[in-house]
């Protein structure tokens, strides 16, 4: 008796995930959504974010000195990587006409008395504008004119000890006591791709199983699918098989799409991967079978097709800010940064860049995968329970 | 014209008192979201964010250093660690976002005057925090070296003013232009409020047109419309305008009024765009369900383009930085205009002229959609074009 029960919900599991390729496959809307998205999204974000950083940024210098040194002074700001001197000026009115059309994204004023108080040991003071209405251009701009400004105090400095007659090592130390150097780990050029892309495609990864998943939802429940599967002498299909089922199909279609994004994709764009492939899996697989067991529950409340894309679309650009990735998550307010646990995308966005981007192992990430598989078996109840309400509705009906 | 129009309104009102998911869409998920970024952005400037520390000297002077940056706004010294392995190890686990090192004979160095160095190795993974800890650190580093540096010239019998010039023969004064505060939430608040504006416009346009086309009822609607396109349009998207245009006014409150993000250009020239930018949004909405005549197909679509639009607004990651042809797409998202106006008005106070421009560019993605008119009266007349899923 007990084995044919087991044959009669294998075979409900497999009927399943016929049926439901079929309902994917048949689909265009859920073909864009589930298969086509993640590649058109990943190849887009990644040819914008390509170049990773912005060089020479254009600025206006306003030469009131016109000496020798405040021509090298200018040819310093030219020689840094960041910013280029395109616009010369003649008073800060036409600089900010350049700067309003926007010519310029800053603007440097160097006085008249520069080389003279240079010359004569007083404080030369060069007057510098940025714009922080564009952050990124802001702290660019702004570093490599203060390090060419500073740069510069140093070389005057170091050059006034020597004619003083002091030793080149005594005037370094002098100049500068302490140095102070700055290396940075996982990301060495602060490139703007490979710190933001691995978490965009994470949270992808969640919105469009929600949504996919969600679609199809609304179709089982538009063709009335839970009677159709329905094993002849059964009284209705059985709530696990239909959830197994589902994930089964689901989690294959999304195996062969993400090889494909964390391989070929990651090395073409120069994405970093510096986690093992082990790792990477047994970071991905809770992760998600998490998002689609929370579809599956999601699902459960539509009742039509489009409903998913209605209620799920903008969702994707607050739960990325609410994973900690973009705005850090020391400027989120605690309990909402906690609340955003609830998704798989937080606890995803913050493991998957420590396993891949920095190599992290498995126990350096374990409250993640912790997190992760708790979601997983408190979304796959959800489901369950979900899918059971659904079909005691259709019963009624 | 007129009393076709007002039958299609009454028509629509009634359609939106009948499925809730119109009044969800209209007001209650915008909202919902401009209350989630208020909050979000509460908070302002991230602070005190954990960094370890490897204190390879233990003297009073490297301790001084180390207070100095724990009493930086941006560092908090969580962790002291034994060595740079270990502060590694830490930032893998995410416990801290980056780890000081000081060498050893620090304070010895520093006595007898041999120059020594301070190492900051920060994590590069969040490029906000990764920024702000770094100005941190390095202020307080140099802050600290050029107190030693006075203190070396003053014992060498310079005053302290003939000292200060000579270390810093170069002195510059910082004008922050618009945004004064420096403050991260200032300009994404403005950019994210209006991406959820622009969703919801888009979304709305879509699915009250394409639900007529899915649920066989658009025959009825230009019926009602009495073979109007423009009565059956004006009716139908009117109430979505109105709320959506509500909904900008909302959002302008929120943010200067009640946020405080600068506006130092004219008001009106943003009112004037947030309901030119609907009207585009909408315009976009006709076309994609037109062109398509597919409500699911539509919406994903729609949804699609939506989303994209905030990357090549160029308010992160700046457009220049972009490949030319990307650039130029960057222009087929209206969004792009809007927040152009945005910088101009609000931040830069920008005279009104060099807005202008862009307000044109926003009425062209409000016209040229609308050559696609013939082709909805079609499918809302023809029988063959509804009922697809």
């Amino acid at each position: 008796m007990r084995r044919t029960r087991l044959g009669i919900k294998l075979r409900e599991f497999g009927s399943v995930i016929r049926a439901e390729y079929g309902h994917i496959f048949t689909d265009a809307g859920v073909v864009l959504i589930m298969i086509f998205a993640i590649l058109i999204y990943a190849t887009v974000y990644s040819l914008a974010y390509k170049n990773e950083v912005l060089r020479d940024i254009p600025v206006g210098v306003v030469d009131n000195s016109m000496t020798p040194a405040s021509r090298q002074l200018i040819r310093t700001f030219d020689a840094a990587p960041n910013v280029n001197v395109t616009y010369n000026p003649e008073n800060l009115t036409e600089a900010e006409n350049l700067f309003f059309d926007r010519k310029i994204y800053g603007v440097v004023y160097i006085p008249e008395d520069y080389e003279r108080n240079l010359l004569k040991g007083v404080p030369a003071i060069v007057s510098v504008y940025v714009d922080a209405s564009y952050f990124l251009m802001y702290r660019q701009v702004f570093s490599d004119v203060v390090a060419g400004l500073t740069g510069t105090g140093t070389e005057v400095e170091f050059s006034r000890l020597l004619a003083q007659g002091i030793n080149a090592p005594q005037a370094e130390a002098v100049v500068s006591p302490v140095q102070f150097t700055l290396r940075n780990l996982y990301n060495p050029y602060l490139g703007y791709g490979t710190f933001l892309m691995p978490a965009i495609l994470i949270v992808i990864i969640q919105q469009t199983l929600l949504m996919g998943i969600g679609m199809i939802g609304g179709t089982w429940r538009e063709f009335g699918i839970y009677r159709k599967l329905r094993t002849p002498g059964e009284k209705r299909l059985s709530t696990i098989p239909i959830v197994l089922g589902k994930a089964t199909a689901y989690l294959s279609i999304y195996a062969v799409t993400l090889s494909y994004i964390f391989t070929f994709h990651y090395k073409l764009f120069h994405l970093p991967m510096n986690g093992s492939l082990v790792n990477v899996l047994s970071f991905l697989v809770p992760y998600v079978l998490a998002c689609i067991f929370m579809g599956i529950a999601v699902s459960t409340l539509f009742r039509s097709r489009e409903s998913s894309i209605l209620y799920i679309l903008w969702t994707s650009i607050p739960l990325l800010l609410i994973s900690g990735a973009s705005v850090p998550k020391e400027a989120i307010p605690g309990w909402l940064y906690n609340f955003g646990k609830i998704f798989p995308s937080s606890s995803g966005v913050e493991g998957f860049l420590r396993v891949q981007t920095m190599g992290a192992s498995l126990t350096e990430v374990r409250p993640e995968v912790t997190t992760l598989w708790i979601l997983c078996f408190v979304y796959l109840i959800l489901a369950c329970l979900g899918i059971r309400l659904v079909m005691n509705r259709e019963d009624v009906r | 014209m007129f009393d076709a129009t007002i039958r299609v309104l009454r028509r629509e009102w009634g359609r939106i008192c009948r499925y809730p998911v119109y009044i969800a869409l209209m007001v209650i998920l915008p909202a919902v979201s401009f209350a989630f970024f208020a909050v979000l952005f509460s908070a302002g400037v991230a602070t005190d964010i954990p960094i370890a520390v490897v204190d390879m000297d233990k003297t009073p002077t490297s301790r001084t250093v180390i207070s100095m940056i724990d009493a930086t706004p941006s560092a908090l010294v969580a962790y002291q660690v034994p060595d740079m392995a270990e502060g590694e190890r830490m930032v893998r686990e995410g416990k801290v976002l980056g780890v000081v090192y000081i060498p050893t004979d620090f304070e010895k160095d520093i006595m007898s005057n041999t120059r020594t160095s301070v190492a900051a190795y920060l994590s590069g993974l969040n490029i906000t925090a990764n920024g702000l800890l770094s100005k941190d650190i390095q202020t307080t580093v140099t802050t600290f070296s050029s107190g030693i540096q006075l203190q070396v010239l003053m014992k060498n019998g310079l005053s302290e003013k003939q000292a200060m010039a000579q270390v810093l023969p170069v002195y510059f004064d910082r004008h922050i232009l618009f945004n004064p505060y420096v403050n991260y939430g200032y300009y994404l608040l403005p950019s994210f409020l209006p991406m959820m504006l622009m969703i919801f416009s888009l979304v709305l346009t879509v699915y009250s047109i394409g639900s007529e086309l899915k649920n066989y009822s658009a025959g009825e609607w230009f019926n009602t419309a009495g073979g109007s396109t423009g009565a059956a349009l004006v009716g139908k998207l009117l109430p979505y305008t109105a709320a959506m245009f509500g909904m900008a006014l909302l959002m302008n409150t929120i943010m200067y009024k009640w946020i405080g993000v600068p506006l130092n250009g004219s008001i009106v020239v943003l009112t004037v765009a947030a309901f030119l930018f609907i009207l585009a949004y909408q315009s976009i909405g006709i076309l994609i369900i037109t062109v398509l005549s597919n409500l699911r197909m539509s919406l994903s679509i729609g949804g699609g383009y939506s989303v994209l639009a905030f990357t090549f607004s160029g308010l992160t990651f700046p457009r220049m930085a972009m490949d030319p042809l990307l650039r130029i797409l960057s222009y087929i998202f209206p969004f792009t205009l809007y927040t152009d106006i945005f910088i101009d008005q609000a931040m830069r106070g920008a005279p009104v002229i060099y807005s202008i421009r862009y307000m044109g560019l926003l009425c062209l993605f409000i016209v040229l959609p609308m050559l696609c008119l013939p082709r909805l009266k079609k499918i809302a007349t023809h029988s063959e074009y509804w009922g697809k899923l």
